[in-house]
């Protein structure tokens, strides 16, 4: 199975494409001028200083261990990454960023919470950022909040609104720099509409089959698909939660083939579990359309699944784009860390750190923690302040978290576009068919439905 | 029919996969009343050998899981000769040995971590393809894992019931002193044990971690499922730990289809627990133990 060039890719209903190759062109100058205002930016906030003062460390909690070590590893590097540039460029002020990293394993509360207690409390960093931790339930930003420092994170966790609607100023440096998950369901029923009504898939029925992780973060997206899923003629015929690891998919499969439905939709992100999926999945495939949660966009998935999971669909809110921006990253990334490695990871802590060391060379540098609130405090408005093109999108803070496009903002220049991706050639990375004007491919029917 | 089929095979795949990982557990437990808290990470070692070099080296998969046997083997002697030997000496052996073996799995899994790093491998061990069954396909790496269970199986029953060696073994787990006095070298009986549990947790890890990744904890699940089949069995008990590994995997398949496959580990543990008030010995347990 091999992908096209986008000729007319359905798009999740919302603006529509009003001059999509105008829009990318310019935005592909902006981008390359707003990141070059960004480095320049800083080096412009430097004065020209070499970055040989006084070190600021600045920490990450990853889980580098564990099931979900590909994303772990991923977000150390980005971060590694983003500071060998900031340094080159001055580090902040003049001063050099350092990194201590701590393992989270399995992530969870308690280990979350010690990891950054050590980052605080030992290793005394001015700032944290993290890709995503899971099922932290946000204890962390206690620690943060009593610091008084400033913490980024890609939970995707729709939990973290009530945090900062309950007391904005007590956890003012908390920030989740992608939009919440409450975003996938409705965005995924959505665009499974869209491309039903361009015609590019014939549904086998209008049945939804929802396969979820035992994790907040993936029952809050079974739900809104659940809820969202009537309003756009689709019914939902089966719904499990499957457990990490799962390698037998067995009874689930006899389920699913007992009724048919035309979609698939697993909320469970674990890639090599959702590889395995797919392993038992191909020798006896129903006429479903297959979607799975973020896993995907880790090579490992691939190189696990080989040719069985070529068709299938997966999304995320924060990942690389595929402009002109995104496969310059892309291409450094895979240089420095080679081929096997997984940029659409890497660049959550690389486009965090970036936007962090801008905003705290604007506000005068960075605070220590426990003494450096009223600092921090100034870097945090500068952040809400300031809309940073990374390589994801665009990052301007809604309640301290990133604003999703099209559901929060119907201008693509302002937002993190959700995503949507098909593997269409297992031994090249994923393919963005959507949304409007970033997709760069057509829609392809898998195999098993071709 | 398609579905019973789907839901037998499935629980025959589990089955295999929780007996190649109890065997090595079982037998050590069954010879020498010592829980190798180290098995998990023995098969991680197997599974990472055979990666190794037939990926890293270019060797045939083949080899490397002839490879993963025999450093498991050796990985098995050397617990004996490192720590095993010095603490069973002392009359608190069987709590020490569980402690000291639980401090080697952190710091294997840890040295692991450190050489191979966090990222999961697919094992390049692999019989590829499969059949049809009435409708259902079924891998023939799942049948590899069934066969060698019932051979691994054999091959112990023969050991110890044919050879000196199994007369040894079987002497020494009955009564130590006894076995002593007759003129079986104990201490050589415990690291062979040790190496032969050794040398099935490397094969069982290269298996395992074919149908699931390789990772650093790659063997923590099995060996929970492990402890769980070997307990329910009844401590030192091999051929009832591989029954009911099978037993199990066929109970957790149709839970997982009838009720839900997040219920199954609870409802295996609330089986667990009727069964051990049922019979505090284990299913297959006596009051007055006589192992193997």
């Amino acid at each position: 199975m091999r992908g096209s060039r986008k000729t007319d890719s359905p798009v999740i209903p919302g603006p529509k494409s009003a001059g999509r190759r105008a829009f990318l062109k310019g935005s592909a100058v902006a981008g390359a001028g707003i990141a070059a205002a960004s480095t320049g930016l800083l080096a412009k906030v430097n004065e020209g200083r070499a970055a040989d003062g006084e070190p600021i460390p600045i920490g990450q909690g990853a889980m580098l261990s564990g099931w979900a070590a590909p994303d772990g590893i991923e977000f150390d590097r980005g971060q590694k990454m983003a500071i060998e540039e900031i340094n080159a460029w001055g580090g902040i002020l003049g001063r050099p960023l350092e990194q201590r990293v701590v393992d989270t394993k399995e992530g969870g509360p308690d280990l979350v919470i010690q990891a950054f207690r050590r980052l605080i409390d030992r290793d005394n960093v001015h700032a944290i950022m993290c890709g995503y931790n899971l099922a932290t339930l946000e204890a962390e930003y206690d620690p943060i909040a009593d610091a008084g420092i400033v913490y980024l994170h890609c939970n995707t966790s729709l939990a973290h609104h009530g945090w900062i609607q309950r007391d904005a100023d007590r956890y003012f440096g908390c920030f989740m720099s992608d939009p919440s998950e409450y975003w996938y369901g409705g965005g995924y029923v959505q665009f499974l509409s869209a491309l039903r009504d361009s015609g590019k898939w014939t549904p086998h029925n209008n049945k939804i089959a929802i396969v979820n992780g035992a994790q907040n973060y993936s029952i809050v997206i079974g739900n809104s698909v659940k809820e969202n899923a009537p309003a756009y003629g689709f019914e939902i015929n089966y719904e499990e939660t499957v457990n990490i690891p799962i390698s037998e998919w067995g009874p689930t499969l006899a389920k699913i083939r007992n009724d048919p439905p035309g979609a698939i939709c697993i909320t469970h992100y674990a890639p090599a579990d959702l590889a395995n999926f797919m392993l038992q999945f191909i020798p006896s495939p129903t006429p479903s359309l297959v979607y799975m949660q973020y896993g995907p966009s880790l090579a490992q998935f691939r190189e696990i699944g080989k040719e069985a999971v070529e068709g299938v669909l997966y999304a995320t809110v924060i990942a690389h784009l595929h402009d002109e921006i995104g496969q310059d990253f892309v291409r450094r990334y895979t240089e420095k860390w080679g081929a096997g490695s997984s940029p659409a990871s890497g660049v959550q802590t690389y486009d965090q750190t970036h936007l962090w060391a801008i905003s705290a060379a604007i506000a005068g540098g960075p605070g220590e923690p426990y003494d450096g609130e009223e600092q921090n405090r100034k870097v945090a408005d500068w952040m809400r302040r300031l809309s940073y093109r990374g390589i994801c999108g665009s990052y301007r803070f809604t309640e301290n978290a990133g604003t999703h496009y099209p559901a929060q903002t119907n201008d693509p220049s302002l937002g993190l576009p959700h995503q949507f991706l098909q593997v269409q050639d297992y031994t090249q990375a994923p393919v963005l068919i959507a949304p409007e004007p970033y997709g760069v491919a057509d829609f392809v029917l898998p195999p098993w439905l071709g | 029919m398609e579905t019973l089929i789907q839901v037998i095979v499935s629980g025959l795949t589990l089955g295999a996969m929780y007996a190649v990982g109890t065997i090595g557990l079982s037998l050590v437990w069954a010879a020498l009343g010592m829980l190798n808290m180290a098995h998990g990470v023995l098969l991680a070692i197997g599974g990472y050998v055979s990666y190794t070099l037939a990926t890293l080296w270019g060797l045939p998969p083949f080899l490397g899981l002839l490879a993963s046997i025999v450093a498991g083997a050796i990985m098995g002697a050397a617990l004996y000769y490192a720590s095993v030997r010095r603490l069973n000496r002392h009359p608190a052996f069987e709590m020490n040995v569980i402690i000291a073996t639980f401090g080697l799995s952190v710091a294997g899994e840890n040295a692991i971590l450190k050489i191979f790093g966090g990222y999961p491998y697919a094992q390049p061990f692999k019989a590829e393809g499969g059949f049809r069954l009435g409708g259902v396909h079924v891998p023939w790496h799942n049948l590899l894992i069934v066969g060698v269970a019932a051979v691994i199986m054999l091959v112990i029953a023969m050991v110890l019931s044919r050879t000196y060696t199994g007369r040894a073994i079987r002497a020494t787990a009955q009564d130590r002193e006894a076995a002593r006095l007759m003129g079986v070298r104990v201490g050589a009986v415990f690291a062979q044990v040790l190496a032969i549990g050794g040398a099935l947790a490397g094969l069982s890890g290269v298996l395992l971690s074919s149908i699931t990744t390789l990772s650093p904890q790659v063997g923590f699940d099995p060996m929970l499922k492990a402890f769980i089949i070997c307990v329910i069995a009844g401590l030192g008990n091999v051929a009832g730990a591989l029954y009911m590994a099978f037993a199990l995997g066929f109970f957790e398949a149709v839970i997982q289809f009838v009720i839900g496959v997040r219920f199954a580990l609870p409802l295996m543990l609330l089986l667990v627990i009727v069964a051990l008030i049922w019979r505090p010995y284990g299913v297959f347990g006596r009051e007055d133990v006589s192992r193997l």
